[in-house]
């Protein structure tokens, strides 16, 4: 017998999942709790595990597609016999065996690139790649298809309203309903693509999906940027004496400096400002072409010392993407420090969603000093609420024994 | 001037009115006179007006039909009750070949102001032959009107009307209805007979329904309200002629549509609402039209099944909240 294997939910936003391997293949045994696959959510790697012993069963669901939640993206078989049978043919339509999605994982997530002439013909299939493996479309709903189905409605509103309903991505069934017209409406405005040179298409990882949603999100929060030279020789050359990161160090002084000024571990909400009782800071991190920012938890309270251990960890798991939402959301504070680039003079950030200010510190300069840059919500903090604090954050740099 | 009336009491009512008002008016039926009726419809009638307008029958549904009609091209205006629509197949002949064509085939020479009553519809345990409901039967026949009052103050209202009309029509009573109870204006100005009524204004989806099933919808509106589902209840009213205005209307706003029918959906009044309906609103429509209807299967004798063969306010909440809320289910 045969056990369905679902998409896991493994987050409260998450809606689609991408599968980027199949970590066993088709008739191995697995005991409960092995990992059979791993999913790529909005921002960590995580392992599906099996649910019971058995041996893993096809048809399996294709690596790089979004998969809605709760779909079925395997099996478990009983028997061995079985899960080898079955894993040969597709459950519904049947499929030319070439067809069938890759049973065995393939060593390293790849991105299914499309090739799309910018010319209008744009629904042709190209002839530079007659031969390009794509998975069986009707395998699973969650693939990808040309063109979606979409209402009677939704395809009159797209027309009143200019929209071309081909563009638009469709609801969480596979259709084109009015809400997503709607929100295609209200989406930023496409770059328009077609007299210019030809392109092919990447999809986006869903970390790079996630920072584009956050980013636009964070568009419409109204700020403002002071900029300071703040002096931080002093504090790099005690940090690394002490074997601390500039940017943990710069946290904590960010940390304290919030302690003197606590509207900035404010943020704005619909029902009035929300006053936080701890300071979390979040540090902007490159990972895996793409950005994550990674929390230090009560950044006031904690000595360096255990900052800079939960800082290490953090990395460690950036670095093997095994970062969840508790370790990168619900910062109230961020630091974003590119000053490890020496020829960065000068930059700003953005202030992300649920911030009240993110400070951008870029490299020292031979006096000692580092531009920075304080870009606040306007909406919780004003011009002079930033002076104060850059001005108290510099005190705190130059003499930074009170931060140890 | 409102009272508070049971449904049966209306149509008492109306019949009372109607015969003080009109000579040529007459009732005519099984156990309508000395019984009052099966659902105290023709309740001292008999009394009042005597037995020549109010005629007890032999068991003999086509001829005392028949008889209806022969007695309405003659220029009186019969009202026949049928105990149950149930024994209206054996009408048939009258009510299909006769009262719905003469009109037709005599270039109007001959109208027909033919009034049947019938209850209709599952009531409680009445088993299978008792329990059935013929309105996509008699709606596939040219020539009749059908009327459905839900409220007793339609119940009222409409028969009124339908007496006073030189058409034959046909007013499906819901068994269940007759105990139902409600304001009824005895002197308001009732709208015209096959008006559809929106009972229960909404904005996200509209669930068109007649008789019985509205209570259901209703019922259902007020389940949907906290999941902040805002439904629009349309009591049909009259099922020959249908009110597409009013339909259309709705459907332009919420784009969404339900048809709750007691009876078997298949080749039910649900089939004609949602085929005229996405012709009409096809391009407003965002989801296709949903039918919640009873299964396609005699009705069952046993409380539970027969229950569970036709469909309830929880199955219109499930089917709204499917279009509405979790689409993702729907693929």
């Amino acid at each position: 017998m045969k056990h369905p294997i679902l998409m896991p939910v493994l987050s409260d936003t998450m809606a689609t999942g991408r599968l980027t391997q199949w970590v066993k293949s088709i008739g191995a045994k697995v005991s409960k709790g092995d990992a059979v696959a791993e999913v790529e959510t909005d921002k960590a790697v995580l392992e599906v595990e099996a649910f019971s012993d058995g041996y893993l069963a096809g048809p399996l669901a294709p690596v790089d597609q979004d998969i809605p939640v709760k779909q079925v993206i395997g099996y478990l078989a009983d028997t061995a016999e079985e899960a080898v049978q079955t894993g040969q043919t597709a459950p519904a339509d049947p499929v030319p065996a070439s067809e069938v999605p890759p049973v065995s994982p393939p060593p390293k997530p790849s991105l299914p690139t499309e090739p799309i002439p910018a010319a209008p013909a744009a629904a042709e299939p190209s002839p530079t790649s007659p031969a390009e493996p794509v998975p069986a479309p009707q395998a699973f709903p969650g693939g990808p298809s040309e063109g979606h189905a979409a209402s009677p409605y939704a395809r009159a509103l797209a027309f009143d309203l200019g929209i071309d309903i081909a563009q638009v991505a469709p609801g969480p069934d596979g259709k084109v309903q009015a809400p997503e017209i709607v929100a295609a409406l209200l989406a930023p405005a496409q770059p328009p693509l077609n007299y210019g040179p030809p392109y092919r298409l990447e999809s986006p990882t869903k970390s790079r999906e996630a920072v584009a949603r956050t980013m636009m999100a964070a568009s419409a929060t109204p700020s403002f940027r002071v900029t300071a030279r703040l002096p931080i020789r002093e504090l790099q050359h005690q940090a690394a004496s002490r074997q601390v990161s500039l940017t943990v160090a710069l946290s904590k002084a960010c940390a304290l400096t919030i302690q003197a000024y606590p509207r900035f571990n404010a943020v704005w909400t619909n029902e009035g400002l929300a006053l936080r009782d701890r300071i979390d800071v979040g540090i902007a991190v490159e990972a895996q072409d793409s950005l994550i920012t990674p929390v230090l938890r009560d950044a006031g309270a904690k000595s360096l010392a255990d900052l800079q251990s939960v800082w290490k960890d953090l990395l460690n798991q950036t670095k093997s993407a095994r970062l969840g939402p508790k370790d990168y959301s619900g910062a109230t504070f961020y630091l974003s420090n590119l000053g490890v680039y020496p020829v960065v003079r000068q930059f700003d950030a953005v202030v992300p969603l649920g911030a009240s200010a993110i400070l951008a510190v870029a490299a020292m300069d031979s006096d000692g000093s580092a531009q920075c840059t304080l870009t606040c919500d306007h909406r919780v903090v004003f011009g002079a609420d930033a002076a104060h604090f850059l001005t108290h954050l510099a005190s705190q740099l130059a003499t930074p024994d009170s931060l140890w | 001037m409102d009272e508070n009336l049971f449904y049966w009491q209306a149509v008492n009512i109306a019949l009372d009115r109607a015969m003080e008002e009109d000579p040529d008016v007459f009732v005519m039926g099984e156990d309508v006179g000395l019984y009052g009726g099966t659902y105290r419809a023709t309740e001292n009638l008999m009394a009042k007006y005597g037995e020549l307008r109010v005629r007890d029958t032999p068991i003999s549904e086509n001829s005392f039909t028949g008889l209806g009609v022969g007695a309405a091209m003659t220029g009186l205006r019969p009202l026949i009750e049928i105990m149950t629509l149930n024994f209206a197949l054996l009408a048939l002949d009258s009510i299909v070949n006769l009262a719905a064509k003469i009109p037709f085939m005599s270039g109007g020479q001959f109208p027909v102001p033919l009034t049947i009553r019938m209850p209709g519809g599952v009531a409680k345990q009445l088993g299978a032959q008792h329990s059935q409901r013929l309105e996509h039967t008699l709606m596939n026949v040219p020539g009749l009107r059908i009327a459905v009052p839900f409220t007793p103050q339609d119940a009222y209202g409409q028969l009124r009307q339908a007496i006073r009309s030189n058409d034959p029509i046909i007013v499906l009573e819901h068994d269940l209805l007759y105990f139902s109870k409600g304001a009824v204006d005895l002197d308001a100005q009732a709208p015209p007979m096959h008006r559809a009524i929106v009972r229960r204004a909404g904005t996200d989806i509209t669930c068109a329904a007649y008789s019985l099933m509205v209570a259901e919808a209703l019922a259902a509106a007020e389940t949907l309200k906290e999941s902040g589902i805002s439904m629009e209840v349309i009591d049909l009213r009259s099922l020959s002629p249908i009110d597409w205005k009013c339909l259309q209307q709705s459907v332009e706003k919420t784009h969404h549509m339900i048809i709750a029918e007691e009876d078997s959906g298949f080749a039910g009044a649900g089939a004609e609402l949602a085929a005229t309906v996405q012709e009409r609103c096809f391009y407003s429509l965002d989801a296709p039209v949903s039918r919640v209807a009873g299964m396609n299967i005699p009705i069952p004798f046993n409380a539970a099944l027969e229950s569970a063969a036709i469909p309830h306010a929880a199955d219109i909440v499930v089917a709204a909240k499917k279009m509405l809320l979790e689409r993702s289910q729907t693929s």
